[in-house]
């Protein structure tokens, strides 16, 4: 199992970082010796992914373009998003498709160094993601601002192994500006001007899952959103899970996301919120009105009045009894019992209050 | 909310939306449409039963949710539908010409239908940073036929006076329109044939034969051409068989608001809007 071509370099001082030739395939383990300070990096031949969140998000570097998992208020990886800004990683080239509360978070806190993501916002629901919009228009934030389509395209280019993708037909939109690396060519079969997009490969997915194993497979229930493709285009994939299972148990569950495409997996609960991880949980709509309103007092108020309370030095454990501990989550995880207790779910949390 | 002999104005919004959908076409909607999302339903109800829904971010096929979710991507959207569609096969959808009618809104819309989703002053000298376009930018190109709407047509007054949503020339070209500053759709080798409705608050706008350019085809009963004129940031053609549009049955009406019991459609319509009421 311990690939030859395997190498890694040690900072003994505080940190590490791997570089291996198709690393994926690789099974990592990292130890971490506390009094020690230094981290040592072995493969071994029986590999369990799992590690603590702390552990797991500390392979996301400085710079990294981080690929994000879920879409708008489903299951998006956001005990992951609240541990890279306490380990206050910088410049991150976010990756996404439809996204919301996880780029605005990480845009207010100061981690990011460019957004390519094709929406960042609230819907009709809350509006305009404030934090996102002030980085932005600051010029903090470098937009490079994608469509969906060329986004996932590019994604595919990446998982297929494929030098690039032509798309016929995709004139006339400014978009095309925000991205100078697109090519216009003739096709050599028909003369049609088509735009040649690259590859794209993120240094690491964020997914937040249902089911782990300790193997590092994954089990997601539908929408799948981009996550699949996502793993497959990534060089690292960070997971985190509801729940970890046995590898015998996750045979009968059918993963969608194989153990060899993933590097390591921090048991979760409540990872997504308070986005949706149904049939887990549904989407905190009282929890978003809160940090919508948190938003619009200006990047310094939201630090105090959000960061501070629920990211800055609090645990995952104590994140979840700070969203209101058990009553919430009865009613979060309630959904199912009846069609007025899932509607009663979205009928709280007004902008504003 | 049950006197059944009125409508107001979201609700006569969603049909007029609704009454764009030929039946057997294959729908498409974005996230953050909910008005659509309720209209889809509405057609599927009445006079397109035939109609393929594919509902939007969650990618339901034919769902038939219980109700109307605050958010797009709810477990809501994909009950008892026909399966889940993958988010690529989705797009792969549109970019191989298969979908026939796609749903766009824009902070500004210009006079060929071109919208704008991504920023207002445009990139260099941005003064809005909106959300984007989501997959606009492409599926404006490739789908067969665009329906744009905007529920805040009317102007508004600033320090620099009158700012216009539907204006002569957007700041910045998200979902391409029927011609751009590089040509028109013909010209730009794009395969979809582009807008063909533009759905206001104040009116409904065809496109002219010609040109290509907004037309004001429909009024409502509580419109008036100069009210559009007043409010457009360029004076638009005028069918010269203009109407007025048809008011929603009560069945209709009942429809949108059972499934809508959270009046979700109403967070899109600025609040002296919905005083609008339409006696039925």
């Amino acid at each position: 199992m311990i690939h030859e071509s395997f190498t890694c370099i040690l900072y003994p001082e505080f940190c590490f970082l791997i570089r291996a030739h198709s690393c994926k395939f690789v099974a990592k383990y990292v130890y971490k010796i506390r009094n020690r300070k230094e981290t040592v990096i072995a493969t071994h031949p029986a590999p369990s992914k799992i590690m603590n969140l702390e552990e797991a998000v500390s392979i996301v570097r400085d710079g990294d373009k981080v690929a994000l998992g879920g879409a708008l208020s489903l299951r998006e990886p956001m005990a992951i998003i609240r541990e890279i800004i306490r380990q206050d990683k910088r410049d991150l080239h976010l990756i996404g498709n439809a996204h919301g509360i996880d780029v605005d978070m990480l845009c207010g806190a100061g981690c990011v160094g460019a957004a390519e993501v094709t929406y960042v916002g609230f819907e009709f629901d809350f509006g305009i993601a404030l934090n996102y919009r002030k980085v932005c228009e600051s010029g903090k934030v470098k937009v490079r601002e994608n469509n969906c389509v060329t986004l996932i395209n590019q994604l595919r280019a990446a998982a297929f192994g494929l030098p690039f993708v032509a798309q016929s037909g995709f004139r006339g939109t400014d978009v095309l500006k925000l991205h100078p690396e697109f090519k216009e060519i003739e096709s050599p079969f028909n003369g049609e001007k088509v735009v040649l997009a690259p590859p794209l490969k993120p240094d690491v997915a964020l997914i937040h899952a249902q089911y782990a194993d300790t193997l590092g497979n994954v089990k997601i229930e539908e929408p799948l959103t981009s996550d699949i493709i996502l793993a497959r285009a990534s060089e690292k994939v960070i997971v985190s899970a509801e729940k970890v299972v046995s590898p015998e148990e996750m045979r009968s569950l059918k993963p969608n996301i194989h153990y060899f495409e993933v590097t390591v997996v921090a048991e979760t609960p409540y990872g997504a919120h308070p986005t949706n991880c149904y049939p887990n949980y549904a989407y905190d709509r009282e929890h978003m009105a809160e940090y919508v309103n948190a938003t619009e007092k200006g990047l310094e108020k939201f630090k105090k009045e959000y960061l501070d309370k629920y990211v800055y030095d609090v645990t995952q454990e104590e994140y979840v009894r700070l969203i209101g501990g058990e009553g919430k989550l009865k009613k979060l995880v309630g959904w199912k019992s009846s069609m007025t207790a899932w509607r009663e779910i979205f009928s709280v949390g007004e902008k504003g209050r | 909310m049950n006197d059944i002999s009125n409508c107001t104005i979201d609700e006569l919004f969603i049909k007029l939306l609704a009454s764009t959908i030929d039946d057997g076409e294959i729908i498409f909607y974005g996230g953050s449409s909910p008005l659509a999302m309720i209209a889809v339903l509405l057609a599927k109800k009445t006079h397109a039963p035939c109609m393929v829904h594919i509902g939007g971010n969650p990618g339901g096929l034919d769902p038939k949710p219980p109700f109307l979710p605050p958010t797009t991507h709810d477990w809501t959207m994909i009950q008892e539908c026909l399966g889940v569609l993958p988010i690529d096969y989705v797009f792969d959808l549109g970019s191989r010409g298969d979908i026939d009618r796609m749903f766009l809104s824009g902070a500004q819309i210009d006079m060929y239908g071109n919208t704008n989703v991504t920023a207002i002053g445009g990139l260099e000298k941005m003064k809005v940073k909106l959300p984007g376009g989501g997959g606009g930018a492409k599926l404006s190109c490739d789908v067969k036929n665009l329906v744009i709407w905007t529920t805040r047509h009317r102007a508004r007054e600033s320090s620099r006076g009158k700012v216009f949503t539907i204006v002569p020339n957007v700041d910045f070209i998200t979902a391409v329109g029927h011609r751009t500053p590089n040509g028109s759709r013909r010209e730009l080798g794009l395969s979809g044939n582009g807008p063909e409705w533009v759905i206001t608050n104040l009116g409904v706008f065809d496109f002219e034969r010609e040109n290509r350019a907004m037309r004001l085809r429909f009024l409502y009963p509580d419109t008036t051409v100069d009210d559009v004129m007043a409010n457009t940031g360029f004076k638009p053609a005028v069918h010269s068989d203009l109407r007025v549009v048809e008011l929603p049955v009560q069945d209709e009406v009942e429809f949108i608001r059972q499934f809508d019991s959270l009046e979700i459609r109403k967070k899109e319509f600025p609040e002296e809007e919905l005083e609008r009421k339409f006696s039925l």
